[in-house]
C-alpha cells in the first residue's frame, strides 16, 4: 500500500494542469471518434489514472472514466468512509462508492449513450470489473492504450519539477547513509527515514550488497553484510511522480574514484534527453577513464505502470516522454560501477 | 532446516497439491501485484512490489512465476533461487500462449476479480474460476504457516512502540509512519499495511497520513499490519497527545469492552457473524447501535495471512463459520460521537480451545505516546 504522505498540493500540482490533461484526452477520444475513455487503478498500476487527476489510491481499486464532455466519474471499491479523503486529493473528479464499481460505471455509459468506448490496456482490465461493466452498457471496448500514451508522453514543465524534487529527496535519503555502515539494515533504515520525512509518498530501498559477486539488487534482510563495493536503488514518489536514483559506495572508503564517477553521470544526464535517438547518444557520450557501459535502460512512466521499461540495449525508444530514468551498468578493473537517475526533456526545466 | 520440517511454502504447496487433486484440477494460473499478492504468494513465495505476475501451477507441484518487470524478476531471482522466475515484456501473450499449449484438461484461474481480462476471457472448456479454492487454503492454515505468524507478531508490538514514541505534539503524521517504516525495514519487515488517523470528535476514519500537525489533546489512531516472510499480523492502537479526556476515557472503555467480548466468541463452531454480534452488542448497549452500521464502520475484524485483509470478514450478515486453524483480528473499530473514531484490536490465532492471543501491547488508553492513562 501507499504509506507516505498524500496530499492535494496546489504548489506542486494545479486543478488547472490537471483539467488540461483531461482536455488533451477529450479531445483525442472526439479524434477517434470515441465517446470516452476508461482507465483501471490501484497503487501498482496507479500511473495512468494519477497523470490525469493527481490521485493515487492508497488501498483497492478503481475506474475511472472520462467522457468526451463534462467532469470524469472516479468510481471506487473504497469506502464511502474515506470519501472526503478521495474527493480532498481527486479534486477535479465526481467520486462515487459502490462494491462493485463497475456497475457504476457501465450505468454511466449507457446514460450517456455511449457507443464506443475506449480502454486503456484492454487486456490487463480486471476481468470481474468489466465484466461489471459489460454487464449494465453496451458499448462497443476498443483497446485506447496508444492513444492514451500518445497524449500522455508530452513533456510537461510541472512533471518535471516534481521529478527534480524527487530526485532531490533520493539523494538527500542516500547522503544519509552513515559513514559507518557494516549492514545492509544501516543503509536501508537510513534511507527509508529520510525520504518518508521529506514528504515521500512512497519510497522502495533495494540493496546489492557485494558488486564483486552479484549486480542484482533485491530486498535483503537487514543483517546482511556489506561487501567493499555495494549499490542502493532507491524508488521512491513524489505526488505521484517516480524516480528511481541509484548509487553504488565503498563501505570503508572511497578514495574519490566513486565520486567523481557519480559526478559524471549528473552532468552528463543533462546532455541527455528521453527522446528518440537516445541510443546513439548515449554511445558517443564519453565514459570516465577505465570505465566501459556493459548495460542501460531507461524507465519511463508510458501507461499504467508508473516506471516501464521502454528503452534499452538495441531497442531506442520510440517517441520522446516528459520524463524518464535513467540506469547505466558500468564495468571497470575495480568492479562494476550501477548508476540511475532521472532524464528529463530539456524544454520542461 | 531440520529433516522432516517443512518450510511455510513447503506446507502451502502440499496443501495445494491435495485440494487440486480432490477439485480434479491439472493446472491453476495465479494472478497478484503489490495490492493483493495472496493468491500468488501461496505458491511462488516471493513479495512483489512493482508490476504484476502470473503463477502457473501443476498438478506434479511445479511453478512458473512469470513477472511483468524485468527489475522485480532479478529481485526475484535473488530472494527466491529456488523458484522459476520468467521476466516477459507481454504478460498476457506470453502467459496465454502457455496456457493455449496445455490442452483441455482441468485449468482454473483465481483470483477472478482481478484476473486480467486477456486471461480470463481467453478461458475455454474445462477452464473456470478456482477462486474459493484458494479462498479456503488462506483462511485455515497449516501448522508451519501458524509458526511463522507467531514468530512475526512480536514486530506488530515492537513497531507500534516506535509509532507511540514518535507521536509528540507539533509532528506531522508522516513523520510517525517515517520512523516506524524505518524500523520495520531495518529488522526484517517485507511490507506493512498501516494507516492514520488524528484528532478529536470530527475525526472520521484512517487514511494515509496527509501532512496534518498533531496538537495536544488529540487522539492519534493507527492499524499497523506488518509482514513478515509473506505474513502480515495487525495491531490497532489509540493513544492520546496529553491527558485524556474524560469523553475519550468513557470512550475506550466501550471499545475496550466491545474487544473483549468479540474476542471471548472465538472459538470453533462460531461463526463470524456471532463475533461480530458480540462486539456491536456491547455498543448497542450503551445506546450506540447506529455506530456499529456500515455509515461509520467497515468491519468489527477481518482474517490476517498472506492478506491484510482476508477472509472471513467480522460482520453480522457473514455466516462463515470459525475454524481452528484461521487468524484473525477482532477490532470494534468505529466512530464514537463523543471522542471521534477510536481504534482497538488483537490478532489472535483460533485455537481448538478458543483465541491464542499474538499482540501483546497493553490493551490501554496511551496517553503523549508514553506511559498509560488507564
Amino acid at each position: 500500500m501507499r504509506h507516505g504522505l498524500i496530499q492535494w498540493d496546489e504548489a506542486d500540482l494545479s486543478t488547472e494542469s490537471v483539467r488540461a490533461r483531461q482536455a488533451r484526452l477529450q479531445q483525442a477520444l472526439v479524434d477517434e471518434g470515441l465517446d470516452g475513455l476508461l482507465i483501471y487503478t490501484n497503487h501498482v498500476r496507479s500511473a495512468a489514472v494519477t497523470w490525469a487527476t493527481g490521485f493515487t489510491p492508497y488501498w483497492s481499486d478503481a475506474l475511472w472514466l472520462q467522457p468526451t464532455e463534462g467532469a470524469p466519474l472516479f468510481a471506487t471499491a473504497l469506502s464511502k468512509r474515506v470519501g472526503n479523503w478521495i474527493a480532498a486529493t481527486n479534486p477535479t473528479s465526481e467520486i462515487e462508492h459502490s462494491p462493485k464499481p463497475g456497475g457504476l460505471i457501465g450505468a454511466r455509459l449507457t446514460r450517456l449513450g455511449a457507443a464506443r468506448l475506449g480502454v486503456v490496456e484492454l487486456d490487463r482490465m480486471p476481468a470481474g470489473l468489466m465484466a461489471e461493466v459489460v454487464d449494465t452498457c453496451k458499448a462497443e471496448l476498443v483497446d485506447a492504450t496508444e492513444l492514451f500514451a500518445a497524449v500522455r508522453a508530452a513533456p510537461e514543465a510541472v512533471e518535471a519539477q516534481l521529478a527534480v524534487k524527487a530526485a532531490a529527496i533520493a539523494d538527500e535519503a542516500l547522503a544519509s547513509i552513515p559513514a559507518l555502515r557494516t549492514c545492509a539494515g544501516d543503509v536501508m533504515q537510513a534511507v527509508e527515514l529520510s525520504a518518508r520525512l521529506a514528504g515521500a509518498e512512497e519510497v522502495y530501498v533495494a540493496v546489492a550488497p557485494d558488486l564483486s559477486r552479484d549486480t542484482r539488487f533485491a530486498r535483503v534482510k537487514g543483517a546482511t553484510p556489506l561487501a567493499a563495493r555495494f549499490a542502493i536503488r532507491v524508488t521512491l514518489a513524489r505526488h505521484g511522480v517516480w524516480i528511481r536514483r541509484i548509487a553504488t559506495f565503498a563501505r570503508d572508503h572511497d578514495d574519490g574514484t566513486l565520486a567523481k564517477i557519480a559526478t559524471w553521470f549528473d552532468t552528463a544526464c543533462l546532455d541527455l534527453a528521453p527522446v528518440s535517438g537516445l541510443a546513439n547518444k548515449l554511445s558517443e557520450t564519453p565514459l570516465p577513464a577505465g570505465l566501459n557501459l556493459t548495460a542501460w535502460f531507461v524507465e519511463a512512466p508510458a501507461v499504467g505502470r508508473p516506471l516501464q521499461i521502454v528503452g534499452e540495449d538495441g531497442q531506442d525508444l520510440v517517441r520522446t516522454y516528459g520524463m524518464a530514468n535513467l540506469t547505466l551498468c558500468l564495468s571497470s578493473n575495480d568492479g562494476p560501477v550501477l548508476l540511475g537517475g532521472p532524464l528529463l526533456t530539456k524544454q520542461t526545466l | 532446516m531440520v529433516m522432516g520440517v517443512r518450510t511455510p511454502e513447503q506446507a502451502r504447496r502440499h496443501r495445494l497439491a491435495e485440494a487440486m487433486a480432490e477439485a480434479g484440477y491439472k493446472h491453476l494460473v495465479l494472478f497478484g501485484n503489490a495490492w493483493q499478492n495472496d493468491y500468488l504468494r501461496y505458491v511462488a513465495d516471493f513479495g512483489i512490489l512493482e508490476g504484476e505476475g502470473l503463477a502457473l501451477v501443476q498438478s506434479d507441484g511445479s511453478v512458473v512465476l512469470w513477472l511483468d518487470d524485468r527489475l522485480e524478476a532479478e529481485r526475484a531471482g535473488v530472494e527466491c533461487p529456488d523458484l522459476e522466475v520468467r521476466a516477459t515484456n507481454d504478460l498476457i501473450a506470453d502467459v496465454s500462449a502457455v496456457i493455449g499449449r496445455l490442452g483441455n484438461a482441468r485449468l482454473g484461474f483465481a483470483p477472478h476479480r482481478i484476473m486480467p481480462l486477456g486471461i480470463a476471457g481467453s478461458a475455454s472448456p474445462g477452464h473456470d474460476d478456482a477462486t474459493a479454492l484458494i479462498d479456503r487454503l488462506l483462511m485455515v492454515k497449516a501448522p508451519e504457516e501458524l509458526d511463522a505468524i507467531r514468530r512475526a507478531a512480536h514486530l506488530a508490538d515492537e513497531g507500534y512502540e516506535v509509532f507511540r514514541n514518535a507521536a509528540r505534539i507539533g509532528r506531522k503524521d508522516y513523520e510517525l509512519v517515517a520512523e516506524t517504516e524505518a524500523f520495520f525495514r531495518a529488522n526484517g519487515v517485507d511490507d506493512n499495511f498501516m494507516l492514520i488517523g488524528s484528532g478529536g470528535p470530527e475525526l472520521r476514519g484512517m487514511t494515509p497520513p496527509t501532512g496534518r500537525i498533531l496538537r495536544e489533546g488529540d487522539q492519534v489512531i493507527t492499524e499497523l499490519t506488518p509482514c513478515v516472510d509473506g505474513y502480515f499480523v495487525q495491531i490497532c492502537r489509540t493513544l492520546v497527545l496529553g491527558d485524556p479526556s474524560p469523553a475519550q476515557q468513557g470512550a475506550f472503555d466501550l471499545f475496550h469492552r466491545a474487544m473483549v467480548a468479540g474476542i471471548d466468541a472465538v472459538r470453533p463452531g462460531a461463526t463470524a457473524a456471532d463475533i461480530a454480534r458480540a462486539e456491536n452488542d456491547v455498543f448497542r448497549a450503551d445506546g450506540l447501535g447506529d455506530f456499529v452500521t456500515s455509515q461509520y464502520t467497515r468491519v468489527r475484524g477481518h482474517g490476517l495471512g498472506l492478506f491484510p485483509d482476508t477472509k472471513p470478514h467480522i460482520l453480522e450478515d457473514v455466516e462463515t463459520p470459525i475454524e481452528a486453524g484461521m487468524v484473525l483480528i477482532v477490532h470494534p473499530n468505529t466512530y464514537h460521537p463523543d471522542a471521534g473514531y477510536m481504534v482497538l484490536g488483537d490478532s489472535l490465532i483460533v485455537g481448538d480451545d478458543g483465541a491464542e492471543i499474538l499482540t501483546r501491547t497493553p490493551r490501554s488508553l496511551f496517553a503523549n505516546g508514553g506511559g498509560t492513562a488507564s
